[in-house]
Parts: structure tokens; sequence; C-alpha cells
């Protein structure tokens, strides 16, 4: 038997399926009959739908179904909700929420938005029927800027909301920051720009629906994130009927990244095509579908202040920001840009005050939700992109700059004044950790080797410090058999993330059972009566705190017929290393032989019944943890070519307790790639004039390649634990999105000072450099 | 519609297949093996690598048709009665994937570039894996994963 310890580099259970070729993801899943869906989308970011001609389509051989807005709109089907925590204005009135149908009603808003749906015996009719669908539109001026859709004049996407503004939103001390900026000595201003990305899992977004007739209840296989959320969705808003007459089960899921944690109209639209046609429905994205009608992230367009004294203290900081949400209010979309991006400002620095003020606007493109890390990494780019600019400005050294403002140690526990509760860290320590790390003395050396190969090098360090978010509630339940199998079900899931690997390993290090006795069940409406899924890092947190809980109550009745099979009281005895003990008595048995009595009558106190030892538990957060810690990286640039190349990648973490370190680099590398991602290639970018996707394709949007990601170096400050979850972690996923890009952007300020160089958005392309490096020359 | 024959994973295999019909959907909708993947409709991310004669190709990239006659290997073929390939195992022991959606693709192109260069640099499997896209692992410990992956088939 193999138990197996909490920080243990446990290899992963999952991976002998992925890597045969026996991962069940939803393509996988063909059922007898199945029907295949398409969706005709809309080519225009604009435009009224004047007729739809389905004649010719619905005539082809093959083709059963085509619904238009209209047409579900007479079904009576309800409008999609956003859940957006941040739901009122500064002035207390309502965020503007237009209705979000499924299908486009009556005006389309956005390229790629979902205006009928078409089913029929294959892929291949499906298309063919899409092309002989016959739209007129009559095209109407779009904005895709959210800067230029604020302005009176602008198109409106909505007609009844002036400027295309969803929300205002503010927090913090407006009149103390006001007065900190008039005392303070200096004042660093700079725009921020947050390019608009989107999460591109490899596995893109796919359905499969049945309907039961005699039942009435429905199944759906979805390549998501959240099976619970957005089954009350689907059932209660749009459907009118209730949650449980859906199964809703996420299989082995390709990735998400937040693309997949949305309530999107197909699947509500595969299971109507389900009821309709009594048979399965089948709906698999394109990979150009994807980028169309995957949610997007990011594009937040800032106005920073930093206030600070002569001798380089910082005073205040002020961020003012316009913050893109697309054509609606998608499922959390509104809060991304306002409480999303507030509650970290500042990052790892001591302010005696701060001011957040945005606005969420619409636009004429694909909405947004939570892409990686939704507003900490928007936070994070905000703040070290300031001082960065503070540093060169005022000619102080950035990494003496950063250390003096860094949060002492003493200071913590501590709120921040966006009323961030920080309980535990050491940010000064994991900085010098870092640059310790960052081999500054070799520094020079390389420096003149890249000047000698006709590069320049540059150097930057990026503290951070972020959230977790999510829902805070979460479910465990431990089940045992006879045979000494142990089934675990978690409403929180994995999306590649290796939770069927962590969950069970934590499960054996606290029972002292067999991990590989443990079957893990996940992303399953049946599983579990509820489950938060999958986002804000926040499974380990309330899902393995749930899964510390649940062994707990197994503990407390294993215990009392331990005490019978030994002849003690259940006071006497204690539980360690799985082994129960009498003290008194210098008896012991293991955790695994009290299971196998607990299935035998005779074994078990008279008040407990075979099979008592199945546990469950919720456990819900009371405070949101802070992940936080430290990077820095070296760039070298090509002055004539403006290429970019990442040479040196060093990382410090504190996600509190690691419960699997191989797990967490996995996280940590995924993430801080991604955030280089941003930082030097990807960008959703929409053609301003027509307001179509140009980046539409693998071909136009830039994902990093094996090539173009360095090694990292990863260590973990695991000396402060948090108190907030039972297993003292913070939440590892979102992480290294947050520091990547700006350590990246300001590496390659640091490397372009000797060319005048001051500013670069992202992504900072070759071609951005170059005529950057042109730009300054006098 | 016309028939062929070829070899899958050393079976001989002898279907009708619509002519425009791609390889990689034969494999995965025909014979229903759906360890190839299909995560792009640009040929660029990889997920659909299989070997066509010992080569690696992106079975998107080529009809059902064009494999008549050839020998096709996927990710399937490569355990043998639960003993992972060399690779396989490498990817496992390095933590090489996470969703694992990439990895059929990515262990399959692997397996070429190391039959090509049985001692790959760090900078040969970056630069030999530029047409896998990989989503999750930050590619770090693939790169480990094909030089131990390399130095297994060797020994
Ligand atoms: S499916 Fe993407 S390259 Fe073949
Ligand atoms: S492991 Fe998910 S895309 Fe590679």
């Amino acid at each position: 038997m193999t138990t197996v310890e909490i920080g243990q580099a446990l290899k992963r259970s999952e991976d002998f399926r992925l890597l045969t070729g026996k991962g069940k993801y939803v393509d996988d899943i063909s059922l007898d009959g199945e029907a295949r869906a398409v969706i005709l989308r809309s080519p225009h970011a604009h435009a009224r739908i004047v007729e739809i001609d389905r004649a010719a389509a619905a005539a082809l051989d093959g083709v059963h179904l085509i619904v238009t807005g209209q047409d579900w709109l007479a079904e009576g089907f309800g409008p999609i909700p956003t859940r957006s925590a941040v739901n009122k204005n500064k002035d207390g009135s309502p965020l503007s929420e237009p209705p979000r149908h499924c299908l486009a009603i009556d005006r389309v808003r956005y390229v790629g938005e979902a205006v009928a749906l078409i089913v029929a015996d294959s892929e291949k009719i499906a298309r063919d029927a899409l092309e002989l669908i016959d739209v007129t539109y009559e095209e109407l001026p779009a904005v895709t800027d959210p800067r230029k859709a604020l302005a009176d004049g602008a198109p409106r996407i909505w007609d009844d909301i002036p400027n295309n503004l969803c929300v205002d939103f503010e927090l913090g001390d407006e009149a103390a920051t006001k007065a900190a900026f008039e005392a303070a000595d200096h004042v660093i201003s700079l725009d921020v720009e947050n390019n608009r990305v989107t999460g591109v899992p490899i596995e893109p977004r796919g359905l499969v629906g049945t309907y039961d007739a005699e039942t009435d209840t429905y199944l759906l296989y979805n390549s998501t994130q959240n099976v619970h959320a957005i089954r009350k969705t689907i059932a209660e808003d749009i459907f009118k009927i209730s949650a449980d007459k859906i199964h809703h089960i996420a299989p082995d899921v390709g990735g998400g990244f937040g693309a997949k944690n949305s309530v999107y109209p197909e699947p509500a639209l595969v299971l109507y095509a389900a009821k309709q046609l009594q048979r399965p429905v089948k709906w698999i994205a394109e990979r150009s579908e994807s980028f169309l009608a995957d949610t997007h992230g990011r594009n937040q367009s800032s106005k920073v202040q930093l206030a600070l004294d002569s001798d380089g203290t910082f005073r205040a900081l002020r961020t003012d920001t316009v913050g893109d949400i697309g054509a609606y209010c998608w499922t959390i979309g509104p809060f991304t840009p306002t409480g999303g991006s507030a509650r970290t400002q500042g990052g790892p620095y001591a302010f005696e005050t701060m001011y957040y003020s945005s606005r969420a606007v619409f636009t004429n493109t694909m909405p947004m939700d939570p892409y990686r890390g939704a507003g900490r990494p928007e936070g994070t780019y905000q703040i070290e992109r300031i001082v960065e600019a503070a540093a060169s400005q005022l000619g102080l050294d950035p990494v003496a700059l950063r250390r003096k403002n860094l949060i002492p140690a003493e200071k913590l526990p501590m709120k921040s004044p966006m009323g961030l509760d920080i309980d535990s860290g050491n940010f000064p320590e994991v900085f010098e950790r870092t640059l310790a790390l960052s081999d500054r003395d070799g520094y020079s050396e390389r420096v003149a080797a890249s000047k000698a190969a006709g590069r320049a090098r540059g150097f930057a360090i990026a503290p951070y410090l972020e959230c977790t978010g999510g829902g805070p509630k979460e479910f465990a339940g431990i089940q045992f058999a006879a045979d000494g199998t142990i089934t675990l079900s978690v409403g929180s899931q994995g999306t590649g993330t290796g939770h069927e690997t962590a969950m069970p390993q934590i499960l054996s290090a606290k029972l002292g059972l067999p991990v590989e006795k443990i079957r893990y069940r996940q992303g399953d409406t049946d599983a579990t009566p509820l489950g938060g899924g999958h986002g804000g890092s926040r499974c380990l947190e309330v899902g393995g705190g749930a899964v510390v809980r649940a062994t707990e109550a197994v503990i407390d009745k294993a215990k009392a017929i331990a005490a019978h099979l030994l002849n003690s009281q259940a006071d006497d005895i204690s539980f360690a290393d799985g082994q129960f003990s009498d003290a008194k008595t210098n008896q012991s048995t293991p955790m695994e032989e009290v299971v196998r009595a607990s299935f035998e009558t005779g074994r078990l106190p008279q008040d407990m019944e075979p099979g008592c030892l199945d546990s469950d538990a919720i456990f819900e957060r009371g405070i949101i943890s802070c992940p936080n810690g430290c990077h820095a990286a070296e760039v070298e640039v090509d002055p004539e070519t403006g290429a970019v190349a990442v040479a040196n990648y060093w990382i410090v973490d504190d996600f509190g307790t690691i419960i699997n370190p191989l797990l967490a680099d996995g996280q940590v590398m995924g993430g801080v790639a991604q955030g280089i991602g941003q930082a030097l290639y990807e960008d959703a970018v929409y053609d301003e004039d027509t307001g179509q996707l140009l980046a539409g394709s693998l071909m136009d949007y830039a994902l990093p390649r094996a090539d173009l990601i360095p090694n990292m170096v990863i260590r973990y400050y695991e000396d402060a634990p948090t108190a907030k979850n039972p297993l003292g972690v913070k939440g590892a996923g979102e992480a290294g999105c947050c520091p990547a890009p700006p350590v990246i952007v300001n590496a390659i300020l640091n490397a372009l000072k000797p060319y005048g160089v001051t500013d670069l958005s992202m992504p900072v392309t070759s071609e951005k450099v170059w005529q950057a490096i042109h730009d300054a020359k006098p | 519609m016309p028939t062929i024959s070829l070899t899958v994973n050393g079976q001989p295999v002898t279907e009708e297949v619509d002519a425009p019909t791609l390889l990689v959907k034969f494999l995965r909708e025909q014979l229903k093996l759906t360890g190839t993947h299909v995560g792009c409709d640009t040929s660029q991310c990889g997920a659909c690598v299989v070997h066509v004669n010992g080569e690696a190709v992106k079975s998107c990239t080529m009809l059902a048709v064009q494999a008549d006659g050839a020998e096709i290997l996927t990710i399937e073929s490569l355990a043998n009665n639960g003993t992972l390939h060399p690779m396989q195992q490498a990817f496992h022991d390095k933590h090489a994937l996470q969703c694992g959606f990439c990895t059929p693709g990515m262990v399959m192109a692997s397996i070429a570039l190391v039959r090509d260069n049985p001692d790959p640099s760090e900078d040969d499997v970056r630069q030999g894996l530029e047409g896998n896209l990989c989503r999750c692992t930050g590619y770090q410990n693939i790169v480990q994963a094909v030089r131990a992956g390399a130095k297994n088939m060797r020994d």
C-alpha cells in the first residue's frame, strides 16, 4: 500500500489515460443516431437583421432543424443573466444589463454572434445548409474601442444605454488620496494599456446533448469548467425548468483558462435541438469559431498615478480605468474591470491611501469574461509599470525603490486601502530571495556577452500580490466500498490541473489510506450536490478544504469503531500516521482495519451501521487568500530587428503550503507562459473600421511556441501558510499570469534605455520595438 | 466512394471513404481511434500528429485516400500491455502534460524527432516541436521529457 504525504511530488494518476489516447474529451463521445449542429454567426460587427430566408437550407436533404432568434423568443425562453458581483453604479442605480438571448433577435452586435442554429444528419450537410441561409442585414455604425464608445455621439450599441456605459465603479478614499497627491513631492503619471487576449485552450469547446422524453430529462456532455452553475442558469433562467432536469457532465476537459467558465448560448441550443429531434445532438467548435465566440479577456486602458516623496516613499496610488466588456454583459463580464481589478491595486507595496475608479463599457466585440487572473494581472501590470516609470523618471534604482516600499512582514496581518485582507506572507524576504536567485553578480558579464553579440540585455523584477476568487463554498464526499476502494467526489473541477492526483493525495495523507485505491469524481452534477467548478485559483483552497473537513468527519466516526475494536473509550483514542492508538493500553489499529470493520456488523459498536464511515463536508471560506511572490527576468533585444528573447526567468512564489510541487510547478510554468504570450505575442485585435476580428485563427493569433518560452527557475516560500483554509494554501493557478507581463515589458524597457525608449505597449512585437528605437533616435 | 487499404497500428484496414475525408477524421470517426485530436483548422496546433510510413504528419493536412497503402501509427499503438513507450513514460515522469489534449500529437512528434536525432539538445527539441502547440505546460517539462525520453529510447 502507498500512503502519500502532503508536499510530495506525486506523479499524476490521470496521465496513463491521457498518454495512451484513452482520454475522453467531448468530441470523443459519439452516441447512436447523433445529429450535428452548427451555428450561423454574424459577419457584421453591428447590423439590423432585416430578414432570414431559410427555405433553401431547410429543403436540403438531411437538414432537420433551423432555429432563429425569433423562433427562440417564440418558445418563451429567457435571457442569460449576468452574475457580476458588482451590479450597481456608484450612485446605487443598477448596472445596465441588456437582454442576452442564445440567438440574436433583431440585431447583431459583434462579429461571430450566433444568428441561427442548424441541425442535420452530418456536419457536412449542416455546413452546406448554413451556406444556403440568406440573411439580409442592414449595417449599422460600429465601435470597437471602449474609449471611443464612451464618447458622446458614438454609435449606440443598445438604444437605451447612453454612452455605452454598463456600470461605473469606485473603491478607496478619493478625498484622502487627493490630499496625499497634493502633499507629495512627486507625481508620476502613466497611461497603461492592457491588450485584449483570449484563452485558446487547445481543445475547442464542444457539446453532446440528449433528451429523454420518458423522464423529461436532459443529459449534457460539455467541455466546461463549471457544471453546477451553468446548469442552473440553463435550466432556471433559459428553459424555466428545475435544475435537476439536466444532468451535466464535464468529461476530460482540454484546458479552460476561464474561457470555459461562461454560460454560452450553445449548450441550451444543443439541448433544445435534442428535445425537438428526439435524438442526440453534437456541436464542436472549429478553432476559427473559438476565436470569434470564446470569451476574450483584459482590454483595459488605465490612467495610473503614483504619488511619492523625494526619498522615494510611496504615498498614494490613483487609477482610472476604462474596461471593455464587449457587446453584452457576459457571465461575470462587468466584474473584471471593476471589483476584480480593484482588490489587489497597489500590489505588495505599502500605501497610505488609494483610489480606484473604472467604467465597464460596451463595444461591438466578442464579450469579455474572466481570463486567467481576471483583473489581478491588470492590477499587477499597472503598478509595476508605474513603479518602473517612477524609478526611471526620478533617476532611482528600480530594485531599491521596490525594496523600500514593500509592506514589511511585521505589518501583517493588515487590510489594504482596497479592503484586501492580507494575513500572511513576507514580501521583503520573497523579494530578496528572488534577487539572490537571479544571480545579480553575473549580470554585468551577461550584459557584456549580449553586447558583444550585438544585442541589448535588460533586467526587471516584479513582486506581486493577488487573490483568489470564484465560489466560496465547496463540497467533498468520501465513500468507502467493501472491497477497499474509496470514492472521493469533489465539486471543484480540474481542466488539466491535476486534481485527480492532488485531491486523493490529500485524502491519503490525512487518513493513511492507499492512494491507488482512491477513485476520483468531479465535473458531474450527479457526483456532488453542489460545486463551484474551476476558477479563481479556488480548487485547493475550498475544494481541498472540503476534502480535509470530510476526512475529519471520517476520523471522528472511525475513532468510535477503533475504540470498540481495542476495547477502549473513544476519548482515549488518538489518530496519527494512519493508526488509531490508545496510549493507556498501548494498543493500536490501522485505518484500513477500521475501514474493513466498518462493513462487518459484528465488529461495529451497536449504534453504528455497516457503511457508516461515508462522510460529506462542505467548506466555505470566510475570506479570500492572497497568493504572492516575486518574478525576475532578463531579456535580450536585437536592435537591428527588434526581436526580443527571454533569456532568464526566476520565480519565488508564496502559495502557502505546497500540496504537490510537481503540479504547482506546472501551474506556474503554464501561467508564466501565458503572461509572456500576452507581453510579446498575443493580441485579439479587431479592425477599428469594420469591427472584424483580425486575429481570427492560429495563423493570426500568435500562441507562444516551444522555442519562445524560456526555462524557469522556481522556488516556493512556504513559511507563511494562511489560516484562512484548513490546508494553509493560497491558490496557484493564476499567479504566473500576474507578474510575467510587467516583468517582461520592464526588462525590455530596461534594455532599451540607452536607446531612449521609455514606453512600449503589449504585445511588444519586434516591429514595435524596431519602430520605438527609430522613433526615439534624435 | 473510393475504397482504401492501409495498415493502422499494425492491423490491416480496408474501408470505403468519402473522398474529401481528412485522415484525422477517418481515424477518429471511422476507426474510432479518438486518441488523435483536432485542435485547429489551419494546421497549426499539431494535436493531430500521427506517423505515416514512419514520418510525423499532421493528419489534418492529408486526405484519407492519400493514405491508401500507407502504414499509420497513432498514439494508441505505443503502450504495450500496460507498459508505456519510453517517450510516454518520460512525459509522465516529467509532468509534461496537463490537460492532455496536445499530448498525443506531442508524443508522436517527439518520437519522430528523436528517431532523426537520438540525442537532441534543448534547442533541438524546442525548434523541433515548433509545430506543436501546448497551452498548459509552458513547454519546459515537455522539453525535459523529450530529452529524457530520447535517453530512454537509446538505452
Ligand atoms: S488539428 Fe491542428 S494541426 Fe492538425
Ligand atoms: S497539456 Fe493542455 S495543451 Fe498541452
